[in-house]
């Protein structure tokens, strides 16, 4: 809490160091300094002047960073929003504090204001990402404590097993999870996608596979499940079995992007050419920076002889085309979530 | 499919003399062994670190070639070293025996050497060798078979700063009969300024701090020199197009008239970005069409880590189609020539989607059981030697993959029935292909990470019969590189081209090899030189190693 009370206020003390109170110019150095027990009494000094907004709201960042949390909340929140930096230091306090002393609702409403107001800013990005996780934290931990029997310790655990790379454990725990809740949805479906994960073997596959056909089950209408299944009969070379596959998908989820995709792919490879130029072109008006969409339909107008259509098509590649997202983008796909389509 | 334990352990125990029969498939079977050790090739070549890499140099490793350079009728073996050795020319003293000629031949060194190519690029009868490096590349000329000069200087083939080449290949670009160099280069890399392990997200696999790049590394351009004919080469990187191309990690060079319009192409397997594709437009013009025609990406439209690249007519349609390696987690890539240059994706439809654990390197089509269908080649190994940390099914060192032509457009992976060869693991990066004694029998040469080399050859020759052309040429250029050969025989016609580089930075055999199946003799040979003359030679007998001069 300290230190970050700090940062955020030193980058503001080029514009607070203006005319005014000796008290309050000194207050605030000793608070940059880190001097908290010096800058106290001379903030407490400058803020008997009930007009000294930027004293009030220092001696109340002081009593922050000193833990006195309650005292200081009042001033905190009462920092007028036209004052743009103070408001905003003053936030990201009274954010922090609100946090540690439990009070999470009034910590998501005044995040919700500064995310508002600072939409690009990377203290309240950053603080933003930390109250939820430590929000994360506490509800994990409490569904670990009060509700240890249930699969969804193990449904969670995997998740984050699958996070961290650990997909043999995750897998063990998928299993876990569907042995005390066989009739859950998803498990079967996040349980193949582990398996894929965990292992390049043959072998995987048809594992996988009866996962996806063990969630169809349960779930008759999971297009997700039944495009595993048409990827992995592609990958093991039966294009018919896959071609059923991404048909279903799509007659279950008519905007499913991947299903048409895949099933325009197959239609140009059939020289099936109108109908996978409107596949595709379906796709890409669903999701114009698909950049598989785009390659796709530039393959089929290629294929077809439309090859002005297929420079144009190029074209939006290139422009879509940029370095590989980075590990955060990698971690977030790990999550195992399945395509928005659905 | 699967070996019984029993049969993997009497494998892997002893190299047994006969090939065997595959009941299920009702084929002849292969039985590689690896006679490095009896052949005499048993210098350790070091590459970087074995346990942990601190650097991206230590990653890409060396490359190997065949080259018979005392015009001895006997393919020798160049063996490429990182920091620490010495690249060394291995002998070959017949017998599948070979002997260490570097010093007699002046051919010492240090250095990370990467790539190899070989062409006689000055027409003097003799084969020269190219090294690329990080660092300075070096073109050794080849003097009477007796030793090599360094000639990099005098050549004007010396660069004003430290490159990271990888790839090269000796082509003919205008058909003038001098050998032009295309010189791939993979990025800019400078130890004291490249972050360590873990500085920041592209320093990470897994989880696990990784040596950095090559994404947050910066790009760098590649190379083509024009032979002045007189002994000197000219930069023309700018001025011909190649330089072009901007943000691509480049690393195996494959050249080949892939749009069959009479001159030769250039295609670069690229790490991580788009896979390049230069189109020779003719006086000494390439324009890069890798993604309208195909070949840059996966079948989504992603760049792959291409590393390795080969090409051959697999499928017997008369096209050159393009194999690219990459890395675990992903395809290899199997670019099918439509004709005229255009490429679909026919990976899993060729059923070459199974292996996906492995980081794949050099690699080659070849016809093992000279059955007149190319088949394919490839050799493994992690770039991140960290990787066992993780306890997952991908390694550091691996096994090498051997598919099978089913010669109706698809690949069956026959490693696990191919011999002790197969089952040996290893990092390897580079890979040539040559018949060391001419026997009909391609053997192939593998560059192992601090390993010594591999050298496969078959315990028993394949029941096939086979052709081996040696061509020369007098208005091309000697070596005939960019030569396009049909063989037709027993009904069936072949292609081949003669290509300097290809795999992953290495340099097979300049001679072409074809299976024959059961025909055991040819019945037409036709030639198309890259001066523009056509040749054609009937009714020619198999079985043999057959020279053939470019008419005047």
């Amino acid at each position: 809490m300290r230190a970050i009370s700090r940062l955020f206020a030193i980058a503001l003390l080029a514009t607070v160091l203006f005319a005014g109170s000796s008290e309050r110019e000194e207050g605030i150095a000793a608070f940059n300094r880190g001097q908290y027990s010096v800058a106290l009494p001379k903030l407490s000094a400058a803020a008997r002047d009930k007009s000294d907004v930027t004293a009030r709201t220092f001696l109340a960042l002081t009593q922050a960073a000193m833990g006195n949390c309650k005292t200081a909340i009042p001033n905190l929140i009462a920092t007028p929003p036209s004052s743009t930096d103070l408001y905003r230091l003053a936030g990201l306090a009274a954010v922090k504090c609100f946090s540690s002393t439990g009070d999470d609702a009034q910590a998501y409403t005044l995040l919700v204001k500064l995310g508002q107001r600072f939409p690009n800013d990377a203290d309240v990005l950053y603080l933003t990402a930390k109250v939820h996780m430590k929000a994360f934290n506490d509800a994990t931990f409490a569904m670990f404590q009060r509700t240890p029997a249930s699969y969804r310790v193990h449904e969670l655990s995997a998740e984050i097993f699958e996070v961290q790379n650990r997909y043999s454990d995750a897998v063990a725990e998928y299993r876990k999870a569907i042995e005390a809740n066989p009739k859950a949805p998803e498990l079967h479906f996040r349980l193949g996608r582990a398996i894929l994960l965990e292992s390049h073997s043959p072998e995987a596959l048809q594992q996988a596979s009866e996962e996806f056909r063990s969630e169809l089950k349960l779930s008759p209408e999971d297009a997700a499940s039944e495009f595993q299944l048409g990827q992995i009969a592609q990958v093991e070379g039966h294009t018919e079995t896959a071609r059923s596959h991404f048909e279903r998908a799509l007659t279950l989820s008519p905007d499913f992007v991947q299903a048409l995709i895949a099933l325009g792919k197959m239609d140009t490879q059939a020289k099936q050419y109108p109908q996978a130029i409107e596949m595709l072109s379906h796709a890409t008006r669903l999701q114009p920076a698909n950049e598989t969409a785009h390659y796709a339909l530039l393959t089929a107008y290629r294929d077809s002889g439309q090859m002005d259509k297929a420079k144009a098509e190029k074209d939006l590649l290139d422009k879509l085309q940029k370095p590989p997202e980075g590990e955060f983008s990698d971690f977030l796909k790990k999550l195992g979530e399945k395509p928005p389509a659905q | 499919m699967k070996l019984s334990f029993l049969t993997t352990a009497l494998l892997a125990a002893s190299c047994l003399l006969l090939a065997f029969a595959d009941p299920a498939a009702n084929s002849y079977t292969p039985n590689f062994c690896n006679i490095a050790k009896q052949a005499g090739l048993t210098d350790v070549f070091p590459n970087g670190g074995s346990v942990s890499k601190q650097y991206i140099i230590e990653t890409t490793g060396s490359g190997i070639g065949f080259i018979d350079y005392d015009n001895d009728g006997l393919l020798d073996l160049f063996v490429l070293s990182g920091e620490g050795g010495t690249n060394r020319m291995y002998h070959n003293e017949g017998h599948g025996r070979f002997r260490d000629v570097t010093d007699a031949l002046g051919l010492r060194s240090s250095g990370w050497a990467e790539g190899v190519c070989t062409g006689d690029y000055d027409n003097d009868g003799y084969t020269d060798l190219f090294v690329t490096y990080w660092g300075q590349n070096h073109l050794y000329r080849n003097i009477h078979g007796q030793r090599f000069e360094d000639v990099t200087a005098s050549t004007h083939l010396t660069q004003n700063r430290t490159r990271y080449n990888t790839g090269c290949a000796f082509l003919d670009i205008d058909g003038d009969g001098h050998l032009d160099l295309f010189v791939s280069n993979y990025l800019k890399f400078d130890p004291a300024t490249t972050p360590k392990p873990g500085a920041n997200p592209y320093c990470f696999y897994r989880g696990i701090a990784v040596n950095c790049g090559p994404r947050g590394l910066p790009f760098d351009r590649n190379i083509l020199y024009r032979n002045n004919g007189d002994g000197t080469f000219t930069d023309i990187s700018e001025q011909s197009g190649i330089a072009e191309p901007d943000g691509h990690y480049s690393l195996g060079v494959l050249t080949g008239d892939f749009n069959e319009d009479g001159l030769p192409d250039i295609y670069v397997a690229c790490d991580q970005t788009p896979s390049l594709l230069y189109i020779n437009k003719g006086h000494g013009k390439f324009e890069e069409e890798g993604v309208i025609r195909g070949v840059a990406f996966d079948q989504n439209g992603k760049a792959m880590s291409g590393m390795g690249v080969t090409a051959a007519d697999y499928a017997g349609d008369g096209h050159f189609s393009i194999f690219r390696t990459n890395f675990s987690d992903e395809f290899e890539t199997l670019y099918r020539n439509r004709g005229k240059g255009d490429f679909d994706d026919v990976t899993l439809d060729a059923g070459l989607g199974e292996n996906t654990r492995y980081v794949g390197w050099g690699t080659g089509f070849f016809d093992f059981n000279n059955d007149g269908w190319k088949d394919l080649l490839l050799v493994n190994g992690h770039v991140f030697p960290e990787v066992e940390a993780l306890h997952i099914d991908i390694h550091y060192k691996d096994r090498a993959i051997l598919y099978e032509n089913m010669r109706d457009g698809k690949f069956r992976d026959i490693s696990r029935l191919a011999g002790p060869a197969f089952l040996e693991l290893h990092s390897s990066r580079g890979a040539a292909f040559g018949d060391i004694d001419n026997d009909g029998a391609v053997e192939v040469a593998i560059n192992n990470q601090n390993e010594t080399p591999s050298l496969l050859k078959q315990a028993a020759n394949p029941p096939g019969h086979w052709t081996i052309l040696s061509l020369i040429g007098t208005r091309s250029n000697r070596s005939a590189i960019g030569a396009r050969v049909k063989v037709i025989a027993g009904g069936r016609a072949q292609l081949g081209e003669v290509r300097s580089g290809g795999s992953y930075l290495s340099q097979s055999d300049l001679r072409l090899h074809f299976g024959l199946g059961t025909a055991a003799s040819i019945d037409r040979i036709e030639i198309a030189w890259p001066s523009g003359t056509r040749q054609v030679l009937e009714k020619q007998a198999a079985d043999r190693v057959l020279n053939i001069t470019e008419k005047q």
